[in-house]
């Protein structure tokens, strides 16, 4: 699972994962996801490069993102395919985290 | 899910009850679509199932014990539809039974573990339950063209 981290205008972290986000990809990214969460106060996690998401897989997005909010901070999703939406959409994960499929919106949802 | 009266296995997995041992499904279920033509969602979908079935399996049904067994079965009945049975020794359990967990909202306690019914039913296109002789059997069927033959 690859992690990279990206320093945006407007105090943005922009969390990009690759690859696949089950109990070997969630396992690779937990402690780093956490660690964002911990530190940083707007995160958007780009989704682009996710080809499969399991329950592991959220469990590494809603532990950091409700971390991050009980800092007063903010996560967004961005740009999942329609495997990972479907995954999203069918567990209720969309409603707690929001998606956005524009890079605009996603950042705009940040500010 | 009866198949004119045949079930003749085509491929199977054979999996010990330890999670690091799900690594070998994807793999698996790959080179069955190489072998079989099952289109890539299909092929998500069937991880999606399988990774949930199994694990729930390991945590709940053999309470993380590692040196139980799991097997995974795999069928192609009728072109283009595909079932895979996953068979273990745990306790009686036929987890579509009972009311599926709600959608993970913000009030909830992290329930993601519980999200996996609600995946099995959305993403597989059948799904039986058969008690076995000292286990369980838990069928999932996946049609490539999303349409699910009736059983006859």
């Amino acid at each position: 699972m690859a992690f990279t981290t990206e320093e945006l205008t407007g105090g943005i972290t922009k969390v990009t994962l690759g690859g696949r986000l089950d109990i070997d990809g969630a396992a690779a990214v937990d402690s780093q996801m956490n660690m964002i969460a911990g530190s940083r106060k707007a995160v958007l996690v780009d989704l682009r490069g996710v080809s499969y998401l399991g329950s592991m897989g959220l469990r590494a997005l809603v532990a950091p993102a409700r971390a991050l909010k009980s800092r007063g901070g903010k996560m967004v999703l961005f740009g999942p395919n329609d495997f990972v939406d479907k995954v999203l959409k069918a567990s209720g994960i969309n409603t707690m985290i929001p998606v956005h499929y524009e890079m605009k919106s996603a950042l705009a949802a940040l500010e | 899910m009866t198949v004119n009266g045949k079930n003749q296995v085509q491929d199977r997995l054979a999996l010990r009850s330890r999670l690091s041992e799900m690594a070998q499904v994807p793999a698996w279920i790959e080179g069955l679509a190489g072998q079989y033509g099952i289109p890539d969602h299909i092929q998500l979908a069937m991880n999606l199932c399988l990774e949930e079935a199994v694990s729930n399996i390991i945590r709940h049904g053999y309470a993380r014990d590692t040196e139980r067994s799991i097997v995974l079965n795999f069928t192609m009945p009728r072109e283009g539809f595909f079932v895979f049975a996953v068979e273990d020794e745990a306790p009686r359990f036929n987890p579509l039974d009972g009311p599926e967990l709600g959608a993970l909202n913000e009030c909830d306690d992290p329930r993601v573990g519980g999200q996996g019914i609600r995946f099995l039913r959305r993403f597989a296109d059948r799904l039986e339950y058969e008690p076995m002789p000292g286990g369980n059997r838990l069928l999932m069927g996946f049609s490539a063209s999303g349409m699910a033959p009736r059983n006859s």
